[in-house]
């Protein structure tokens, strides 16, 4: 799943497979721990740091609030749930998933309130949830 | 409120890492204190799963080679340069406990039973088994062979014995 995520962000597998390891090498004993207690989830906590490892590498990649990228499905593709979410869901959900944009961050890029943006934020959640069902687990 | 809170998008913000330190704190505080912000979490968290199993892609069988392969070179490395683990502030590298006699290890009693070695060692385990293998089947071969003759010459004994007289 990790991969998955990775390449998503950076379009390479290689560059993706790179960071991957570099990412596992890089886990300190303190990580390990953290992310092995009990009530934390391992792979979030993966993701986190993975999202903390790419951020140098983000800022030089297209942005999701790119209106051509978003249109050509460069930035975000073949997940079913994002191609469910509107316009502003998709520049929020992706500008924080694989950005790693604060919600300070996208209110001031995109013009709208802290409140708007922590709102469509939860509404990228409800279509995730509301199709959960419906979706296969894998691809 | 608590519903109110829960709506309010923060909980997404937390889960997707973009939320402010301020929020962070809060919402620790509350998902201690309230279990039903607990749950709610628990539920964003399966979503990200669920996000990231859409996009899952099986590592290839080399990317755990690589990663030990490096976990297996940085232990080698500290084996061999051991200077990162002597002490630095009154320079030189000076040891722990007695300075002058070069670099020392820091103790580290290892907790796990297990014990790690190279993987081309592999190779040679299992040259050693199958020499040891035909060690063997040689070893069972000439002992046969020499108690057949043994047996052989006992009988030409007792063949020579009879003929005298």
């Amino acid at each position: 799943m990790l991969l998955g995520y990775i390449q998503e962000v950076v379009k390479e597998q290689a560059i993706a497979e790179q960071y991957l390891i570099e990412l596992f090498n890089e886990l300190k004993a303190t990580d390990i721990k953290d992310m092995m207690a009990t009530g934390v989830n391992t792979f979030l906590r993966l993701q986190q740091i993975a999202r903390k490892k790419l951020s140098s590498f983000i800022s030089t990649v297209e942005d999701c609030a790119d209106q051509d990228e978003i249109t050509a499905k460069k930035t975000i593709n073949g997940n079913k749930f994002i191609d469910m979410m509107g316009h502003d869901q998709q520049l929020v959900f992706c500008g924080v998933h694989y950005h790693g944009k604060t919600i300070v961050k996208l209110a001031a890029e995109l013009n709208k309130p802290e409140d708007t943006i922590r709102q469509l934020l939860r509404e990228s959640f409800n279509i995730i949830r509301n199709n959960r069902n419906d979706t296969a687990v894998h691809q | 409120m608590i519903q109110q809170y829960i709506n309010s998008g923060i909980l997404e913000a937390y889960v997707t890492g973009s939320a402010s330190e301020q929020e962070v704190k809060e919402l620790l505080y509350m998902k201690a204190n309230y279990p039903e912000v607990n749950i709610a979490l628990q539920e964003l968290e399966k979503d990200m799963e669920l996000i990231a199993q859409q996009m899952a892609i099986t590592p290839p069988e080399r990317t755990w080679d690589r990663i030990s392969d490096t976990i297996d070179e940085l232990i080698l490395r500290q084996t061999s340069d051991p200077d990162q683990f002597t002490e630095r502030g009154d320079g030189n590298g000076q040891n722990f406990t007695n300075p002058g006699s070069g670099p020392q290890y820091i103790e580290v009693e290892a907790e796990s039973n297990h014990m790690k070695v190279h993987k081309t060692w592999k190779w040679v385990f299992i040259a050693v088994f199958v020499l040891s293998k035909i060690f063997l089947a040689f070893a069972i071969y000439f002992y046969l062979e020499n108690r057949q003759a043994q047996q052989q010459l006992k009988e030409i004994k007792t063949e020579l014995q009879r003929l005298r007289r």
